[in-house]
This record gives C-alpha cells, sequence and structure tokens, in this order.
C-alpha cells in the first residue's frame, strides 16, 4: 500500500520534472519567436486520451518495434516518459499564458534597460514563479490520475508497474469495488495535497 | 535554501530514474482475467518461485489483448481461453500445453423469465434467452471484449443459429467478467460467465440476484492452455510451462478454491489430455 503511493508519487512526479524540463525552454521560444499557432496546436492537446498516448509509445517501444531494443517497455521508466509526454500539452499551454504575461509585464522593462531577451525571459519567469509551480501542480496531479499511459506501458506488473491508478482499475475489474473507492480517494487526496504543498512552500 | 532544495529533489528524481532496479530472473506471462483475479495464479507462481527462484511477472488482460502481446513478442508466454482466436495467432506460438479447464456457466435473475433451467442443452438455452428477449421479458449482458468467454458466447449464439447483436435486449459492456456480472446483477439480466469470476463475486455478497441457471454440458467446456512465444528462449519460462502441467502444479490446480467456496474452481488436465486435447480441436475449428 505504502509502497503503491511511493511509486505512484515518484513515476508521476519525474515524469512532471521531465516534462518541465523540456516545455520550459519550448515556451521560451514559442514567446520569443512569438508562435502562437503551437501554443493553440498544445491547447488542443490537453486533453489527448491517455490510452492513445499509451498506445503510440507502446507501437515505439514494443520488441519488435523501432525502440524495442531499449528494453523499455514494462518498466517504471516506460511510464515517466509517457506521463511526461501526456501532460506537456497542459505545461505548455499553462505556462505560456503565465509566462507571456510575466514577459508583457517586466521582460520588455528589462529590454529598455538593454538587457538580453533571454535575461527578460528569465526575469519573467522569477516574477511569475508561484503560477508557474501552480502549472506543475496541475500537471502532475493529470500524471498521478491517468490510467491509459501505466497500464499499456507499464504493465500493471504488481510489485514493479503497478501505480495507485492501474491499481484501481484491476480492483474494480476484479469487482472490489470498495477498495477501489478507497484507493480513489487516497489518489485525489494525495493530488490535492501536492498542490498545496507547493503553495505552503512557496508562501514561507 | 528554497531553490537547493527543489534542484535537490529534481536531482534526486532523476538519478532513481536511471538507477530504478529491475527485477532479476523474472519473466513476462500475458494472461486472461479469470487465472489471475481468482487467485490461482499467485499460490502457483509462489509455489514456483519457492522452488526455482525465478518469478513470472503476469500482465492481467482479456484473451484478445493477451494473444497480441505474445504476438508482438511483449511477452514469452501467454495463459488464455480462446481456442479459436489462439489459433488465429498459432504463427507467433509454440509449446503449447492444456493444463486446466471448466465449465463455463449461463446466470441469469431467480425468476429465469426465459426457462433456461429446463433446457435441455447449451444452445437452446440461448435459444430461450433470444426468445424471452425478442417478447421483452429478459435482457442479456455480454462482455462485447474480444475475451475468451466473449468468444465463447459469440459460438453458442453461432451454434443456436442466431444473431442478437444490435438487438434493444442484448447489451455488449466491453469490460471484464466482474463488471459484467455486477452489471448483469444490477439489470436482472443473464450473462455467460466463467465460473470461478461468478462463485468469487456470489460469495462475497456481490451478485444477490444472479443465479446459475445452467451449467456441465460440454458445450460449455472452458479450457486453458499455455504457451510459450516462438523466439523467446528463456530458460525459466520454458520451466514454468512444465511446471504448470507437473504433478504438483496440477495438484494445486485441483485443490484451489476447494477451501473457500466448497468447490473446487478448476479441474486439472491430467489424465485427461487425450479427451482435452480433441475438444480444443474441435472449439479451435
Amino acid at each position: 500500500m505504502i509502497e503503491l503511493v511511493l511509486r505512484s508519487l515518484w513515476i508521476s512526479g519525474t515524469a512532471t520534472l521531465l516534462a518541465t524540463a523540456w516545455s520550459l525552454p519550448l515556451v521560451f521560444i514559442i514567446i520569443k519567436k512569438n508562435l502562437r499557432s503551437l501554443v493553440t496546436f498544445f491547447e488542443g492537446l490537453v486533453g489527448v486520451p491517455t490510452v492513445l498516448v499509451g498506445l503510440l509509445l507502446y507501437d515505439l517501444l514494443c520488441p519488435r518495434c523501432p525502440l524495442g531494443s531499449l528494453g523499455l517497455l514494462y518498466t517504471p521508466q516506460a511510464i515517466v516518459l509517457g506521463e511526461a509526454v501526456l501532460v506537456t500539452p497542459l505545461l505548455v499551454a499553462t505556462l505560456h499564458t503565465t509566462l507571456k504575461r510575466a514577459y508583457e509585464e517586466f521582460g520588455e522593462l528589462v529590454l529598455t534597460f538593454g538587457g538580453s531577451e533571454w535575461r527578460a525571459l528569465l526575469v519573467a519567469l522569477k516574477e511569475s514563479w508561484e503560477e508557474a509551480l501552480g502549472s506543475v501542480a496541475m500537471a502532475f496531479s493529470r500524471a498521478v490520475g491517468e490510467l491509459g499511459v501505466a497500464l499499456i506501458v507499464g504493465g500493471n506488473i504488481a510489485g514493479y508497474t503497478r501505480t495507485m491508478s492501474t491499481a484501481i482499475a484491476l480492483y474494480t475489474q476484479m469487482g472490489e469495488f470498495e477498495k477501489a473507492t478507497q484507493l480513489g480517494a487516497i489518489l485525489a487526496a494525495l493530488s490535492v495535497g501536492v498542490s498545496f504543498a507547493v503553495k505552503v512552500a512557496l508562501k514561507r | 535554501m528554497r531553490k537547493e532544495l527543489l534542484a535537490l529533489i529534481a536531482l534526486v528524481l532523476l538519478a532513481s530514474f536511471a538507477l530504478y532496479p529491475r527485477p532479476q530472473n523474472s519473466f513476462k506471462v500475458s494472461t486472461t482475467t479469470s487465472l489471475y483475479d481468482t487467485g490461482l495464479l499467485d499460490v502457483l507462481a509462489k509455489a514456483f518461485e519457492e522452488k526455482y527462484g525465478a518469478k513470472p511477472e503476469f500482465l492481467v488482460v482479456g484473451s484478445g489483448q493477451a494473444l497480441r502481446l505474445a504476438k508482438d513478442g511483449a511477452v514469452c508466454l501467454t495463459l488464455v481461453h480462446a481456442p479459436s482466436l489462439e489459433k488465429q495467432y498459432s504463427e507467433y506460438l509454440t509449446d503449447h500445453i492444456i493444463f486446466a479447464y471448466n465449465y463455463f456457466v449461463i446466470v441469469g435473475p431467480k425468476e429465469d423469465p426465459a426457462g433456461v433451467k429446463d433446457a435441455r442443452n447449451a444452445t437452446e438455452a440461448f435459444r430461450k434467452i433470444y426468445e424471452a428477449g425478442e417478447a421483452g421479458k429478459a435482457l442479456f449482458v455480454s462482455r462485447g471484449d474480444m475475451s475468451g468467454t466473449h468468444v465463447k458466447e459469440l459460438s453458442l449464439w453461432k451454434l443456436a443459429g442466431l444473431d442478437p447483436k444490435g438487438r434493444p435486449w442484448y447489451k455488449e459492456t466491453g469490460s471484464g467478467m466482474a463488471k459484467t456480472l455486477i452489471i448483469a446483477n444490477n439489470m436482472k439480466a443473464y450473462t455467460l460467465s466463467d465460473v470461478s469470476t461468478f462463485l468469487k463475486l456470489k460469495r462475497d455478497g456481490k451478485l444477490p440476484n444472479l443465479e446459475i441457471l445452467y451449467s456441465g454440458s460440454e458445450e460449455l467446456i472452458n479450457i486453458y492452455s499455455g504457451y510459450r512465444v516462438k523466439g523467446c528462449e528463456d530458460p525459466n519460462a520454458k520451466e514454468f510451462l512444465r511446471f504448470l502441467n507437473s504433478t504438483e502444479g496440477q495438484k494445486i490446480i485441483a485443490s484451489y478454491g476447494k477451501e473457500e467456496f466448497g468447490r473446487p474452481l478448476f479441474y486439472p488436465a491430467e489424465g485427461k489430455l487425450e479427451w482435452l486435447r480433441e475438444v480444443w480441436r474441435e472449439l479451435a475449428r
């Protein structure tokens, strides 16, 4: 049980981090080059079915597939990758809104004082730090609650790739609705808890 | 301070991503839900692990998906119960064993509006359900998910010369056996189930409206097969297939569920292999 919670936290936490690591530079480039249509593209993908992401990744990772030789299928790392891809549209779309506003407010001031564009973007990020972390918490919530990726590229293997959401699905499939509901409640509480923890950590 | 803390967390997460331990001495087995959900596979796996020090990891899916995973080489073994589907995938499979069997049961509301209890055989039972459905007196819930049970159900409709698809009383749930049974219970509908899942849920008090109305005839036989996927040479996986049909494995299968349910959930294949192979060939046609 505790193991399940810790594994879920770890998998979805790492996925969120990975997604942030590539989404932030992407958002910087989008703002710098004013690539509006790319933002619209990501906005449209925010609700992409998790099963679709799982299946597409499966088609890359299965042993007879292009990246099969990496041996990543049915590992926690595969779930991390899939969830990172899954939450990227949400991160890009929300980070863009936040950073764009801060850039117009503070970044352009930096520019008029002769700072570089990158410097301006960093200042914008610093000024909107709290909202930006809110986006990251949202991405974590989507990752920890998703089912399709974890089921398809994780495989729901007991003690190895079983996460809270796949355990909920399994209990439901077994007709153990009570256990599934309990786990679901814990998952929701955890997700809300992380959201608050981020805010509280910032207030101090 | 805050930034250092965040950076530290990030570092630890990324390092663990690379260093997360992989299970040693394990092999992947895709399996149909009924074997796993009843708990039988866990008992077999534990006995095997104690004896051989290797661990089967189960991917619990319907027979259709289990075979697809075998085709893709995503697993080393597959345990399924859908002879006609198995045949379609035969070019990817080898080392076929039959290790257990039991009987599907036709379950439905106690009141039995279709009169299934008086049917002389399973196809007649299905015909009665069809007629009662058309008359607006009965509902039938189908798995509709290409699982072994669903494939069996479709073959029974075919044997009866009927096609219920699209009829208003015929509901496809597209979900697993337990969910389908609970839906049937809530709708007071008929359905086809493997006996093990039904008994387990019945014992847990989840199916107050449903009873076994018809069972036991040879048309309702449910044969569990195991295969090794061509190209997978894992010695532990090969050993696990042998273990299922060993005296020890067969003993576990024969006794599993006796204490809990008052009757075994599965019958061992030992001693009946020739008959089972013949029935299997019949079903695979």
